[in-house]
């Protein structure tokens, strides 16, 4: 249960890495190597977050319904399909296969 | 300035279609909280001040664990590490003067970052960052207000899939981004790494080891000559 107390110290410290992010790097002095290597950072990061939401749940891995609802979202994806149709059949995909 | 900047990648599917996740999946987080007791307005101050789902449900499933409050809350801070190395690797390209963007890191998610990361033009990464942190942060209030509201209204949101919707979304982001080799192997070793570690780390930390395959950009600049 969170309590005001807790909300504010996670705010707190939740910005407070966010801001460290942004602060730490000066866009003026940073060499065209290291934007290289940053500018590929989201990729690597999101591909983990996907990957963790697929396959596991609060630090276990997990095979469930929604690797068959993920597996129909990067189909439609490499089938180009517009990205709401991606999220809706994904879900719709993850609620079958939990009713089955 | 305009909702859908012109001249951007960023169209306006894509834009609809992020704010309506987050939305939906807002109002399962705040379902979440609701039925662990947490009072309506505490949840909405959660959503909007730590601005982060991964935090506040972390820290809930830590002491809905049987953890104590402070390890609840480092859980929840450990797991929005990533934004914090999201919003460095994003911050060469936004504005040079640091108070905008500490302004900015209020609003570090997940799609925003990769969205205006996609631009070729600074100016543009500029543009389209703040045009999606209000089409995602808007909804995501919204949405974890209503969630609040509601209460148990939706009494299993995950038997309705809604769980398999941010990782949908985020393979609808990453999928154009694979169009080299490079990309692939940095997309796929960010995955593997996350797997393998998600067991041994403790929640968030796997994130900032998957962040290492980016360094892969070096290599095969090297290779090729570019």
């Amino acid at each position: 249960m969170l309590t005001w107390g807790v909300v504010a110290v996670l705010a707190v410290g939740v910005y407070g890495q966010r801001a460290l992010g942004m602060a730490l790097i000066n866009p003026n002095r940073i060499s065209d190597r290291s934007r290289q290597v940053l500018a590929m950072v989201p990729l690597s990061i999101l591909c983990a977050v996907t990957a963790l939401q697929t396959f596991s749940t609060q630090g276990a891995l997990v095979v469930d319904a929604r690797v068959a609802g993920l597996a129909a979202a990067a189909a439609l994806s490499w089938k180009r399909a517009p990205m709401f149709v991606v999220v809706m059949v994904a879900a719709a995909v993850t609620a079958a296969v939990r009713l089955i | 300035m305009r909702q859908i900047p012109d001249g951007t990648s960023l169209r306006t599917g894509e834009a609809w279609t992020i704010a309506f996740t987050y939305f939906t999946v807002a109002i399962t987080v705040s379902l979440v909280h609701s039925t662990a007791g947490t009072p309506t307005w505490v949840i909405i101050a959660a959503t909007l001040l730590v601005n982060s789902a991964t935090a506040t449900l972390a820290y809930a499933a830590v002491t809905a664990a049987g953890g104590s409050a402070a390890a609840g809350v480092a859980g929840g801070w450990l797991t929005s590490t990533r934004f914090g190395v999201l919003a460095a690797a994003l911050a060469p390209r936004l504005w040079p003067q640091r108070w905008k963007r500490a302004l900015a890191a209020f609003s570090a998610f997940d799609p925003n970052i990769a969205l205006a990361n996609r631009e070729d033009d600074d100016r543009n990464v500029r543009r389209v960052y703040v045009a999606m942190s209000l089409w995602l942060v808007l909804p995501w209030w919204l949405g974890a207000s209503l969630g609040a509201v509601i209460g148990d209204l939706v009494s299993d949101p995950n038997a309705l899939g809604m769980d398999a919707m941010f990782p949908a979304l985020f393979i609808a982001i990453i999928r154009p981004q694979l169009t080299t080799q490079r990309a692939r192997l940095i997309a796929f070793s960010g995955a593997l790494i996350a797997l393998a570690l998600v067991e041994i780390l403790p929640g968030g930390l796997p994130f900032l080891f998957a962040a290492l395959p980016a360094l892969f950009a070096l290599r095969h600049n090297e290779n090729s000559g570019r």
